[in-house]
């Protein structure tokens, strides 16, 4: 689960960066109370690390037709995105995420959710992450996720 | 506001479904603050199943709380509790809470056209009052289901 993967395209464009240079340290992955509470699973999958979300009654949001609350849903793909971000070296602390922009394309009745990330930009400040979540095979919402970096410290200017 | 006025019976409808018979609502301890044409406001409490590694209300759960305060807002501009579904929402994370701080948002219904409305609101921290996060989104009315408000489905309860 802490291994780092290699594969991941995004490694060219952060690699001479300053993660670059920082030591290779175990990557602690998010395991807050709330990601507990949402019960998230991961495993890897043919070197790729799968994602997912099964449906428990704490997540509902409609009760009438039992589906999932949209925030929970945006809530997992946050903490995939984070996750992802980790795990493919692109930032070791994704605690600065300043946005979030959420599409619901279909109702997410109770079920078993994935969700597959995808670093569309890995610039010098911001790193940007889409994170699509499925319901069996079909696409219900589509996440944007906006992460600073860590100021460097060698940089004049805070921002 | 009266005990037979509209907005009180609305208020009692939605404090009703809101309270703690939602599994969610009633685990994370989400209350209704206010609700008026003017918008809604809802609070939470930092208990640990909010919580992110520093023991302060995770983004993911003010996205959560944000997004339930969106729908009460609606429910009170339209005045019932007809079933809505969320079409996209963007929240921006402006500073993070404290630890162990409660959290509350305010949303105003701006405008409903057709069968669309529009929101847009705010999270703060309970103690400090600091701004958190901004939000705006647009929401689907009439969507599947029956309504949430059982007073307009049947007059038995």
């Amino acid at each position: 689960m802490n291994k780092q993967l290699s594969t991941d395209p995004v490694d060219a464009v952060s690699g001479s960066g300053p993660e670059a240079e920082t030591r290779l340290s175990p990557v602690s992955f998010d395991d807050s109370p709330y990601s507990r509470f949402l019960g998230i699973e991961q495993e890897a999958v043919d070197g790729k690390l799968v994602y997912r979300m099964t449906f428990r009654d704490q997540h509902i949001g409609n009760p009438l037709i039992r589906t999932f609350h949209g925030g929970i849903i945006a809530s997992f793909a946050e903490v995939v995105a984070a996750r992802h971000l980790q795990a493919s070296g692109v930032l070791h602390d994704p605690s600065a995420c300043t946005s979030m922009t959420f599409d619901y394309l279909r109702p997410a009745f109770a079920g078993s959710l994935s969700a597959e990330p995808e670093v569309v930009r890995a610039g010098r400040r911001f790193v940007v992450v889409e994170v699509n979540v499925f319901l069996e095979k079909s696409l219900v919402s589509r996440g944007r996720f906006i992460y600073r970096r860590p100021s460097t410290g060698n940089c004049s200017s805070p921002s | 506001m009266t005990a037979s006025s509209p907005d009180f019976q609305a208020l009692l409808a939605a404090k009703a479904f809101f309270g703690r018979e939602h599994p969610l609502f009633s685990a994370f301890g989400i209350e209704v603050g206010e609700m008026s044409q003017e918008g809604a406001a809802m609070s939470m409490a930092c208990v640990n199943d909010v919580q992110d590694s520093n023991g302060a209300v995770h983004r993911g759960a003010l996205s959560t709380l944000v997004d339930t305060t969106c729908g009460l807002a609606i429910f009170a501009r339209l005045g019932d509790m007809r079933p809505i579904a969320t079409i996209d929402l963007r929240v921006d994370f402006i500073a993070a809470p404290q630890a162990g701080e409660g959290i509350y948002s305010k949303v105003t219904c701006f405008a409903v056209e057709g069968e669309v409305a529009y929101v847009r609101g705010e999270a703060r921290g309970c103690d400090s009052d600091s701004l958190l996060a901004s939000t705006s989104g647009s929401f689907a009315i009439g969507t599947l289901g029956p309504s949430f408000d059982p007073g307009s489905r049947r007059n038995d309860e």
